[in-house]
């Protein structure tokens, strides 16, 4: 299973590559371009795109189209997820590119939080829940026996629908993960820490006369952003995304829409949206997910103006969910 | 018509038959409360809280049961307040869906409900019987097991109040679960078990049977805590049910402490919820 995994241009150091500045050098690769998948599905007639009809074919024959990327942070295969039995995820294989925002549309319940979840294993937390499949993160399984999940989970930030800060001042609240995790020398390079990440997720000069005061006096906006900033704290390679605006008014949502294109230079990212304006305005690539199978993953202007399978083009003109 | 009047007729006895249960029930509580009043006010002096209990017929206080009764409560809290809180974190974080917590859950509700003469009992034969006399200690202990179920039951709620959200948050910045529970969750949920600890430090404060097989009596002062120990209940059981006046004159004014020491923990308890409400200070 392993050697199906395409990884041209990896490093063969980089299983190792831990956060900070390695792991994110990458290739600097920007965006993948579909154009030979393109003509390849094309040939197939544009059509049997579903992941069950992979077996023993060549992979790139049946694959969605732009499931694999060059030099991928994550890269999923054949993942499966059971909720005490229930199948909620179906043989999705779909890659993670560095530097660049992928968005997940599909109706709810399709299995895009589920998918999220996987990537930082949070799917362990949830008592029923069964994952098989490979995920593999710089080239390394993830549910390795050898992977400590706490440390894995350090290099994947995670932002929630709801914000969520923890009941702590705005400070304690983005020194938390430096704190567990021992990244800050001192006293002064956590106030550093502190303040970077604030001012990158644009909230510093909102708040940086009361760092003391509880996250949870600001604003819904503020506290998502506080969140963000949270999340950056630790320099993780992944910031994954779950729909981190809907609990938020147009004003703050593009806002997190501004700050989410401006991380993006140096994180890969995975967002979760039901809106398709946003997965379109903020997203380099978008899966579109239907009842637990990826239906189709791409470019996202080549997804939005000429989507390929039928339940995408329904989903994205309204005609369905 | 005479539907409607029916009804009507319906609303007014069950409001009538209500508010005169509720009446009933009041009265009882301001007879008790006010006889406690009259009758304890009566003997409420400053050599109360200076004297030792007096033999009968002579002048004395109640001093040495008063002290005995804080140190055995709080050495009672000190020991079932952390197993109280951790078996709580327990059946709220580590082992919410396990089996075992379904048991746990229910031998601690019977706990919550068990007679306290029985808890005494049990300490007479785990501790009294072994170390051949009454003792302090023992009533600590007597008391430390009436405050675990309380403790465990608020401590379970209070953590399940805290939202799912901020313990996945940390979760996934890649804290261990403990780091979780002490950094995110406990200060989340601290008025609540702060709160649970002051209503099970006023449970056990006004226990009498246990406290009469463990500490039993002292009728000096005693702050070995490996022999008996005078405490305000077993003190008070003991003089009210003498022929001799003083003594039952003490016994008032000792109830009347305790009910008053219960109702400032209780309001103090009301005043933490409201002052270190959730998502306050850190
Ligand atoms: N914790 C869970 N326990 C059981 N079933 C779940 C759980 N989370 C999600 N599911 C189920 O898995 C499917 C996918 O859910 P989800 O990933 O949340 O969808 P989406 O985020 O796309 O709306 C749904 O059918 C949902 O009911
Ligand atoms: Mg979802």
């Amino acid at each position: 299973m392993n050697e199906e995994i395409p990884e041209p241009g990896r490093a063969p150091e980089e299983p190792q590559a831990r956060r900070g500045g390695a792991a994110r050098e990458g290739n600097g690769l920007g965006r993948e371009e579909d154009g030979a998948p393109l003509t390849r599905q094309r040939a197939d007639g544009g059509l049997n795109l579903k992941p069950s009809g992979r077996v023993s074919v060549p992979e790139e024959a049946t694959q969605p189209d732009g499931a694999t990327v060059e030099n991928p942070v994550f890269s999923c295969r054949d993942v499966n997820v059971f909720y005490s039995g229930k199948q909620a995820l179906k043989e999705v294989s779909l890659d993670v590119g560095r530097r660049q925002v992928l968005a997940m549309i599909g109706p709810s319940g399709c299995g895009k939080s589920t998918f999220l979840r996987c990537l930082n294993r949070m799917n362990d937390t949830i008592a029923g829940a069964r994952v098989t499949g490979h995920i593999h993160l710089d080239g390394r399984d993830i549910h390795d026996e050898s992977v400590d999940v706490a440390q894995l989970r350090a290099r994947i930030g995670m932002v929630f629908q709801k914000p969520n800060p923890f009941p702590k001042s705005i400070y304690d609240n983005v020194a938390y993960g430096p704190r567990i995790h021992g990244l800050a020398r001192s006293r002064a390079h956590l106030d550093d820490i502190v303040c970077s990440s604030l001012t990158r997720a644009g909230l510093w000069e909102e708040v940086k006369d009361r760092l003391s005061s509880p996250g949870t006096g600001l604003s819904g906006g503020q506290q998502q952003r506080l969140c963000i900033a949270r999340t950056i704290a630790v320099q993780p390679e992944v910031i994954l995304m779950d729909e981190p605006c809907s609990a938020l008014d147009p004003i703050a949502t593009a806002r997190i829409e501004d700050l989410i294109d401006e991380l993006r230079e140096s994180y890969a990212i995975v967002i979760v949206t039901h809106s398709m304006q946003q997965a379109a305005r903020v997203s380099q690539r978008t899966a579109y997910f239907h009842l637990g199978e990826l239906i189709e993953v791409g470019n996202t202007d080549r997804v939005f103006t000429n989507p390929r399978h039928r339940l995408t083009e329904d989903y994205i003109t309204g005609r369905f969910g | 018509m005479s539907r409607r009047a029916l009804r009507k007729l319906v609303n007014a006895l069950a409001l009538g038959l209500s508010g005169l249960a509720t009446a009933v029930g009041l009265f009882f509580l301001g007879a008790i409360l006010w006889t406690l009043l009259r009758s304890g006010l009566a003997g409420m002096s400053l050599q109360l809280f200076t004297a030792m209990t007096p033999p009968p017929g002579s002048a004395g206080g109640l001093l040495n049961a008063i002290y005995g009764s804080v140190v055995m409560t709080v050495i009672g809290i000190l020991i079932g307040g952390p197993i109280g809180v951790l078996a709580g974190t327990y059946l709220a974080e580590y082992g919410r869906n396990a089996r075992i917590s379904g048991v746990i859950r229910f031998v601690n509700d019977v706990l919550l409900s068990a007679p306290s003469i029985i808890v005494g009992l049990f300490v007479y034969e785990l501790l009294v019987v072994r170390m051949g006399h009454f003792s302090a200690i023992a009533g600590a202990v007597a008391l430390a097991i009436i405050a675990i179920p309380v403790t465990v039951r608020t401590t379970e709620d209070m953590l399940n109040l805290v939202p799912q959200g901020m313990k996945d948050a940390s979760t996934a910045m890649g804290a261990y679960h403990w780091r979780t529970i002490t950094s995110v969750i406990y200060p989340a949920a601290r008025s609540g078990i702060v709160t649970g600890l002051l209503l099970a430090v006023a449970r056990i404060s006004g226990e009498t049977a246990p406290l009469l097989f463990t500490a039993l009596n002292n009728q000096f002062w005693s702050s070995n805590l490996a022999a008996p120990i005078a405490n305000l209940p077993v003190v008070i059981f003991q003089f009210a049910l003498s022929p001799y006046p003083n003594w039952q004159q003490l016994a008032w004014s000792g109830a009347l402490i305790i009910t008053m020491s219960i109702l400032v923990l209780s309001i103090a308890a009301r005043f933490v919820v409201s002052s270190l409400g959730p998502g306050g200070r850190s």
